[in-house]
């Protein structure tokens, strides 16, 4: 059989033309994404690699909120100039517990991926609510109102936890049940100070590259 | 570990499914170039789609450039795909992957500067200091790494980070210090005495500290039991608690009656993060403890 009667048979045929067109596309996913699914070594998460804890993932959500993710990405690649600059190459399974993940390619600011650990709390206190008291020539906006709002505000953690949950987070009843108290006491800007901390912390200490 | 490629059955079904569409995308182009004209009638447009018994397009053959076009690119998938990983785990015949890629350009980032880096490891501090080229490469690593919290002159802001460019050395000013503190960071610990010794004495002994020298003010048996032991009888400070000088005039957290008040009631737990190999090499840490110990 020649491709051109099959292409006559196809034209002619709308039921036939929908499948076609069906198959053709659906064969990139079948090759690029159904097997990265299944594949259990991009799945494992890393050394320490945790689900988030109710305060890293309210300061996650407020990360999200305030769009920080437009201007910062959290994806190192593995080239020197990334790794000289950034820290070890992103792995994936350090991103094992993010729905959605907040990789971005878009930076205004730098990567965050490996800030945690690099800058005091105090720091990013004072940066957070005015960025130029300490980076003078920044063109990153200001958060004041984080330092006036109270964590527990910034939505249900609870029913946000046991929807992780049922996305197969291994979150205990304990961990659900006293994620509130967790919050008590805590401001927005506070929340957002630990999730940043815990950044890229997910690797081995050891591995430097 | 860093070849993350499909194994087992996955690894078959990329393949399988890989190689029937390349060679479907072969037939498709060849057949549309090559076919012969239908045996039975002998009409070249016997395969032309008609629709509503007579409607046809009436199409011409595709031009020839774009068949080597299609033959090329058919051409580079199958010498990519045996050079490169692509076909399940078949890594490629050039055994290339993005991990060693930066494994090798690492190792040429390194090779260029083995020699520069023997020479300054063989210098003295002194002699790095007295060479301008090194303190300007100090610089460089300064802003990069410290400047975001010690200001881009050194000099401290915020009223939260120290001032590393005078004499004044929370955790010790020798080469030695500095060292440790870069590599191990350093957590700072004043804890805060308004709810243990009460808000009269607070402000008693923040008084007294505007008021050092004065030894008969009343603030000073208050100072002697609590914060004596650290920033010492004189307030010379403790450089391996991380207690500053309380008799000079230099104040981290501000020196106005209302900032020492919040000191002393609040507490302050200033935090130096740790340089590891991650941020500082061997070389750009001489090089940043010849800049701070000058």
């Amino acid at each position: 059989m020649s491709a051109l009667s099959l292409h006559k048979r196809i034209e002619e045929n709308t039921g036939l033309l929908i499948f076609g067109i069906l198959l053709v596309s659906s064969i990139g996913g079948l090759v690029q994404i159904l097997p990265v699914l299944n594949q259990e070594s991009l799945q494992e998460p890393t050394a320490n690699t945790k689900p988030y804890t109710a305060v890293e993932l309210t300061g996650r959500d407020i990360y999200i909120r305030e769009g920080c993710s437009v201007c910062h990405s959290q994806q190192i690649r593995p080239l020197i100039a990334e790794v000289e600059r950034y820290g070890p190459y992103s792995r994936a399974g350090e991103f094992v517990y993010d729905r959605p993940f907040l990789w971005g390619s878009k930076r205004t600011g730098p990567d965050l991926h490996r800030v945690g650990g690099k800058f005091s709390d105090d720091w990013h206190r004072v940066h957070l609510i005015d960025p130029r008291s300490v980076v003078p020539e920044s063109i990153m906006p200001g958060y004041p109102w984080l330092a006036r709002r109270n964590a527990n505000q910034a939505g249900d953690i609870v029913a946000k936890m046991k929807a992780l949950a049922i996305l197969g987070h291994p979150y205990t009843q304990e961990q659900i049940a006293t994620a509130e108290s967790k919050l008590e006491g805590l401001l927005e800007i506070d929340t957002l100070i630990v999730y940043l901390q815990m950044l890229g912390t997910g690797l081995d200490k050891e591995i430097i590259r | 570990m860093m070849a993350d490629l499909p194994i087992g059955f996955w690894s078959g079904w990329i393949v399988v499914l890989t190689c029937v569409s390349l060679s479907t995308l072969a037939w498709v182009v060849l057949s549309v170039y090559f076919s012969s004209p239908d045996v039975k009638t002998g009409d070249a447009d016997a395969h032309e789609p008609v629709w509503d018994g007579d409607l046809r397009e009436g199409s011409s053959a595709p031009p020839l450039w774009w068949f080597w076009m299609l033959l090329g690119a058919m051409v580079f998938s199958l010498a990519y795909l045996m050079l490169y990983p692509g076909l399940g785990s078949f890594e490629g015949l050039l055994n290339w992957s993005q991990g060693k890629r930066l494994v090798s350009s690492y190792e040429n980032y390194e090779a260029s500067f083995d020699t520069r880096r023997a020479e300054i490891a063989n210098l003295s501090l002194a002699e790095v200091q007295a060479d301008p080229v090194l303190m300007a490469t100090a610089d460089r690593i300064f802003r990069r790494e410290c400047s975001a919290c010690h200001g881009i002159d050194g000099r401290g802001q915020a009223s939260l980070f120290p001032n590393l460019m005078d004499t004044d050395w929370q955790w010790g000013g020798s080469p030695e210090q500095i060292e440790q503190t870069l590599r191990g960071g350093r957590n700072a610990n004043m804890p805060a005495w308004g709810p243990i010794i009460g808000e009269e004495k607070t402000r008693d002994v923040a008084r007294y500290l505007l008021d050092f020298s004065n030894r008969e003010h009343s603030g000073r048996s208050v100072y002697e039991q609590s914060c004596a032991a650290c920033h010492g009888a004189e307030g010379a400070g403790n450089v391996f608690l991380g207690a500053p000088n309380l008799a000079d005039n230099i104040w981290l957290y501000g020196g106005d009656i209302d900032s020492i008040l919040t000191t002393l009631q609040e507490g302050r737990l200033g935090k130096m993060p740790a340089f590891d190999d991650r941020r500082l090499d061997a070389t750009q840490l001489k090089l940043i403890i010849a800049k701070l110990a000058k």
